[in-house]
């Protein structure tokens, strides 16, 4: 770990490049250093105590009983207090005035009950969710960085540092090293000139803690919801309020009509439904390779409209892979997907063979031992990237390379290096008669042509032409011009007389010819896409999804595979490319026109907010190459100003600012950055692209499921609030108690609307377009009225006939019923006369009430059972959905069933309850 | 469950509309593009003046000529949907009751468990279950004389002998015919009360301190109490000085109801009928004192130790004389 400079402003540049330009002399005398001593203890002391040990100041973290706090008081929870407060008070007068009305004490004790135990519920299930991905960050195989700088810039080649100041960029130039980045070889010293937050990463890390943390979709949702569920209950317990005082109800009466009307509107199970549903959705994710670390994540995901995803890793295999072969004048193309167990094209070329020898002995790369028995592809290899390739493409072809290798003893090398830009190898043949020795070579193709004379056609050595020399280009510029990394490759016998057996190879003084050799074939590599993000991208597409690719790349690759795999689509171009065609100069083409666009980092520099809203609007198909780390949040900031919800895919600890301000930041699990993990909401265990849309279709599916739950709930809040306004207008008696109303909301119907969550998608989930925050609501005026005005009115309409049975057929007939409450409710009457002339005292009419209440509760749940059946589907229809392949909403029917059976008849003799066995 | 099987209907209706609703939105927004760019419908940067503002819109857009978002037609048809609708729910509602009512015979309720064993009340009756009266002040105990006699109006000997039969005591009196057949009752005299008949003494003993309460039996219908031997009453101090209670007379007999009283016919059928009443006749009660009186009904059948209801089988009520 280096200790490195800091800043990324403008302000302190102007001191690092002055760093990066000063002499070593001139850097002691600055930080009164010396680079043999170090700083004296005193002085370093001095500088402890002024700036801190060298460690970046962790994020501040809600301290646990402040989020436990949150629950207890969030959402519903305030009004159930309310409620709660206000029975005790009327506890407390009515104490006061006459004995013993404790009903009201354990009604308040209840409601607090509730409370307090969906709070602790809620807790338990954020804390659990965490705890998901504390457990599972451990299995993410951690792959450790081998090259330099990647956790900061996301570059994947090792750099090399020297003492030379190379570019006015800090990140850019050769003789500054970074606080975070590992050395990968060699050894250096150094001066250091920041630390801890100071320091580039600590910059990046403050940048990332000090983008705010945006309310998800979900969160901003389930507020409106609850704002208008608080609202409606609020209102009509006021205006209730109001009317039963202005019909001259005590106003202690009319402060339980109040609790009563509260409790009735809140679905108090509702939150916690909630959250378990999300909970569920996490886990289902987490299988499906996409760990959610914030349960509200879930849902933003599938509400997400532009995705931003890096190139390496996510789109690609991130490996490099032989995709072209050109011999013989012709170009052939190679299998690149991820199991490949044979190559395809003609092999039965004489020229082939020669070029696989070559491709066999000039490499240094070697699998590690002990993997036979894996699959070629998964080994593991001792070597560079290109070389790796074609040590797995030579093993694919040719079988067993180490022991070809064998068989041609290597007896001399050069490696690559930067200067020749080749690499050669010499070696002896495998045919015993052939005592000449082969020399091999290959490297950058440009390189390796000006050493050829002869190029093999067919087997035969041809001479090298202008005519051959020119199909050597087209096929160059045409592999070159696919992004794809191209390599040459030659070969020569070396004469038998010249170099004898026992000839010494000396490599420093090239005692060997490195000229006239003869030229084989070319090869090209690129990091092929996944097979399976194609598909996603086209998924994406149909959903309404624009992807956008943020690379740090070249634009030509970034292209390439942007179009391999769809993010360009094959009918689109850009600008350049309609230039191209018409043959007219980039500014005379009209951008409209254009609907993909390639931009690159240094173009992006340059654009004020408006162009780059201008290109964000005009184009569809979208790819940002040579990206700087910085800029991939300026990208992000301004898909956002175009009102979308941003999923963002990163990596590296640069990315940790843009994963923060994205909508949902996704990380990669294999080859991410803990700074990355850390400030995604998500994490994508096999960074795979195909996974978000995975993770999409689960996001939309549980928007959808939340919104059947929510009808669903919504619906009997109207049976067990017309009950009241009733009550108190016609002066019926009661005919559902709010002890009742909480074994509902909490008993009954708590285990259907969980059972909603396992709903299975609809047809058309993944080919509508993303929902609109601002539009597309949650709880929306249609779903509102349907399930209050029109479901709602019928449940409470088929209470209500239950409940005037119960009481008919005990004798009282419903004309009887109406305005009876005051005596009904007095307990010194005790001959009330039914309908029939038949006497009552309080506690038989009590009792009668209690088998109202339950009634009207079995009433309730039998119609939230058709209910339910109900709000499985929103668009298809019930047979198209299917009654049986949702299993758990039959675990939800039978459980109400059972919870009411074991209310009604297993506890209808706890008083307390207000529950009666019913006939 | 009937009104269920509305619901899809119902939906259907709903769905069309909304669904266009949602047609049009997905117009807008397949062209996000040309879409100007919305400002940030923050709720915190928003001003009272724009609220205000918007609201006023939303009450009445003169442009689109809505109210609250729909135009005059809309509401309309909206209204009118909700007016059919509801109308049908009502009518499946009264159509339901209705149903329901024709299966219930009008003379007898379907169950009658709820209702028995029978509860007990006393007379007078005034604001709780405490009579206190001063004997030298009459208007303490007048208000009670006057409910005494009030409800004995109805068991006056000529009322009861114009409208009601003399039976054979010392069993039911049980009527066949049918449900719907008028039933005889039987005649209580208030002489049977003798002391506590307020025929010779109006003010029911009040105005000696010798109160008589009147205790009745909740009416049930079909219910013949004490399986053929009559119930009968005993009174008790309960929960004090039992010497504070001293001796209490019952009428008539010795505080039974009579057999020949029961059962009830339901008060379609059995018009007449009189509830029997036990007199009680506090005649040697502690003055001075607040004195809790637990009077029962003895009987098989009869259930008067429930801690739940006070009021079944039994009756408790204080008794607090003074001079």
């Amino acid at each position: 770990m280096f200790p490195d400079p800091g800043s990324l402003g403008n302000k302190n540049s102007s001191s690092l490049m002055l760093c990066s330009l000063l002499s070593t002399s001139e850097l002691e005398m600055k930080y009164g250093t010396s680079i043999d001593k170090g700083l004296s203890s005193a002085r370093a002391a001095e500088i402890l105590a002024r700036d801190g040990p060298n460690a970046l100041t962790p994020p501040k973290a809600t301290p646990e009983i402040v989020k436990f706090l949150k629950q207890m008081i969030g959402g519903f929870s305030i009004l159930l207090w309310i409620g709660a407060g206000f029975s005790w008070i009327s506890f407390g007068i009515h104490n006061y005035k006459e004995a013993s009305r404790s009903h009201q004490l354990y009604l308040g004790v209840v409601l607090a009950l509730v409370v307090i135990l969906t709070g602790i519920f809620a807790y338990y299930q954020e804390a659990k969710s965490t705890n998901i991905m504390a457990s599972f960050s451990k299995m993410i195989p951690q792959v450790r960085a081998t090259v330099d700088n990647s956790s900061l810039t996301g570059e994947s080649e090792p750099q090399s540092r020297s003492c030379d100041f190379t570019h006015e960029n800090p990140l850019e130039t050769r003789n500054i090293a970074f606080y975070s980045t590992t050395c990968v070889e060699g050894t250096a010293t150094g001066i250091v000139i920041n630390t801890g937050d100071r320091t580039i990463i600590g910059r990046i890390a403050s940048l990332a803690s000090g983008v705010g943390n945006e309310k998800t979709p979900i969160a901003i949702e389930i507020e409106h919801f609850v704002y208008l569920v608080a609202g409606v209950a609020i209102s009509i317990g006021v205006l209730f309020f109001i009317i039963s005082v202005s019909m001259r109800y005590k106003i202690l009466d009319s402060i339980i009509f109040l609790i009563g009307i509260i409790v009735a509107n809140v679905p108090e199970g509702l939150l916690a439904t909630v959250t378990v549903s999300l909970s569920l959705t996490a886990k289902r994710m987490a299988k499906k390779n996409c760990l959610v670390k914030n349960l509200e994540a879930v849902e933003t995901l599938g509400s997400t409209s532009i995705i931003c995803s890096d190139k390496t890793g996510t789109l690609t295999q991130n490996r490099m892979t032989v995709a072209h072969l050109w011999f013989d004048n012709q170009i052939y193309s190679a299998d690149t997907s991820e199991d490949q167990t044979t190559q395809p094209f003609d092999q039965s070329s004489p020229t082939w063979t020669a070029l696989s020898k070559i491709v066999t002995l000039c490499n240094r790369a070697e699998f590690r031992p002990g993997q036979e028995n894996l699959p070629i592809m998964k080994r593991v290899v001792v070597g560079d990237a290109s070389e790796t390739a074609l040590l797995k493409f030579s093993e694919v072809i040719l079988g067993d390379v180490m022991s070809i290798r064998a068989q041609n003893r290597k007896v001399a090398e050069i490696p690559f290096n930067s200067t020749n830009k080749f690499q050669l190898s010499i070696h002896e043949t495998d045919d015993p008669q052939d005592k000449r020795f082969l020399l091999v070579m290959k490297g950058a193709p440009e390189r390796i042509l000006e050493r050829c004379s002869t190029i093999m056609i067919n087997g035969k050595e041809e001479p090298l032409d202008s005519e051959k020399a020119e199909a050597f280009q087209t096929a160059y510029m045409e592999l070159g011009g696919m992004g794809e990394r191209v390599l040459g490759f030659c070969h020569l016998y070396l004469p038998e007389n010249e170099f004898p057996e026992t000839f010494q190879f000396d490599t420093d003084s090239m005692n060997f010819p490195t000229s006239n050799l003869c030229f084989v074939g070319l090869l090209s590599m690129i990091d092929p896409p996944r097979s399976t993000v194609p598909d996603a991208v086209s998924k994406c597409r149909s959903a309404g999804i624009k992807v956008i690719m943020v690379t740090g790349d070249h634009p030509i690759t970034a292209k390439a595979i942007a179009k391999s795999v769809g993010i360009i689509s094959a009918t689109s171009e850009t600008v350049e490319d309609i230039a191209k065609r018409l043959n007219i100069p980039v500014e005379q083409v009209n951008r409209r026109e254009a609907t993909a666009a390639v931009v690159n980092g240094m173009e992006l520099k340059d654009m004020s907010s408006e162009q780059l809203d201008e290109i964000l609007r005009n184009h569809t198909e979208i790819v940002f190459a040579r990206t700087s780390p910085q800029q991939k949040l300026i990208i992000v900031e301004g898909c956002q100003r175009q009102g979308a919800v941003v999923a963002v895919t990163g990596d590296g600890v640069n990315d940790s600012p843009a994963l923060k301000k994205a909508d949902i930041g996704i990380a990669m699990g294999i080859a991410g950055s803990d700074a990355a993990k850390n400030a995604a909401d998500m994490v994508l265990l096999d960074d795979n692209f195909a996974s978000i849309v995975t993770g999409v279709e689960e996001g939309r599916l549980i928007f959808d499921n939340l919104k059947k739950t929510i009808a669903y709930t919504l619906t009997k809040n109207i049976a067990e609030l017309c009950p009241f306004l009733i009550y108190i207008i016609a002066s019926i008696p009661m005919p559902i108690g709010t002890i009742t109303i909480l074994f509902i909301d909490l008993g009954t119907d708590i285990i259907p609307s969980v059972a909603l969550a396992y709903e299975k998608a609809e047809s058309d989930i993944m080919n509508r377009r993303p929902r609109n925050k601002r539009r597309d609501r949650l709880v929306n005026q249609q779903l509102a009225v349907y399930s209050y005005l029109q479901i709602g009115i019928m449940q409470s309409v088929g209470a209500f006939v239950t409940y005037f049975t119960v009481y008919a057929e005990q004798g009282f007939l419903p004309s009887t019923l109406l305005g009876v409450r005051v005596n009904w409710e007095n307990n010194a009457i005790n001959d009330f006369e039914d309908s029939y002339g038949q006497q009552w005292t309080h506690y038989q009419r009590m009792y009668l009430q209690w088998t109202g209440y339950t009634a009207f509760f079995v009433s309730i749940t039998i119609q939230q059972v058709a209910d339910l059946i109900i709000r499985k589907t929103r668009r298809n229809s019930i047979f198209r959905q299917g009654l049986f392949r949702n299993k758990v909403i039959w675990v939800g029917i039978f459980s109400q069933i059972g919870i009411a059976l074991i209310l009604t008849y297993g506890l209808g003799h706890v008083t307390a309850l207000n529950f009666t066995p019913l006939r | 469950m009937a009104s269920n099987a509305s619901t899809s209907d119902v939906e259907g209706q709903l769905r069309s509309p909304s669904q266009k609703v949602e047609n049009k939105h997905e117009e807008k927004v397949q062209d996000p593009d040309r879409e100007k760019h919305e400002p940030k419908a923050d709720m915190g940067s928003k001003t009272w003046a724009d609220l205000a503002g918007e609201m006023k819109i939303f009450l009445w857009n003169p442009e689109e000529r809505t109210c609250m978002g729909r135009t005059a037609k809309s509401w309309g048809l909206i209204l009118l949907f909700y007016f059919i609708f509801y109308t049908c729910l009502a009518g499946m509602f009264a159509f339901c009751l209705y149903v329901m009512l024709l299966t219930l015979s009008p003379y007898t309720p379907r169950y009658r468990d709820r209702v028995s064993p029978p509860g007990v009340m006393i007379r007078p009756y005034l604001n709780g279950f405490t009579i206190a009266f001063n004997v030298s002040q009459p208007n303490t105990w007048q208000p009670y004389m006057d409910s005494m006699h009030h409800f004995l109006a109805a068991y006056d000997d000529k009322v009861q002998e114009e409208k009601n039969i003399e039976c054979v005591p010392g069993q039911y009196f049980i009527q066949g015919g049918s449900d719907s057949e008028e039933k005889k009752a039987c005649q209580f005299k208030r002489s049977l009360l003798q002391n506590c008949s307020g025929i010779q003494d109006p003010t029911f003993g009040y105005s000696r301190g010798q109160p008589c309460i009147l205790l009745k039996m909740n009416r049930i219908i079909g219910y013949r109490p004490g399986a053929g031997v009559p119930v009968s009453v005993e009174c008790k101090v309960q929960k004090g000085n039992e010497s504070h209670l001293r001796s209490v007379d019952f009428y008539p007999g010795n505080g039974t109801f009579d057999l020949m009283y029961y059962p009830y016919y339901g008060k379609f059928t059995h018009v007449n009928y009189t509830s029997p009443l036990v007199a009680m006749h506090f005649t040697d009660v502690q003055r001075n004192h607040l004195v809790p009186i637990q009077c029962s009904l003895h009987g098989k059948g009869i259930i008067n130790d429930l801690n739940s209801d006070r009021f079944l089988g039994r009756i408790i009520f204080t008794l607090s004389i003074g001079k």
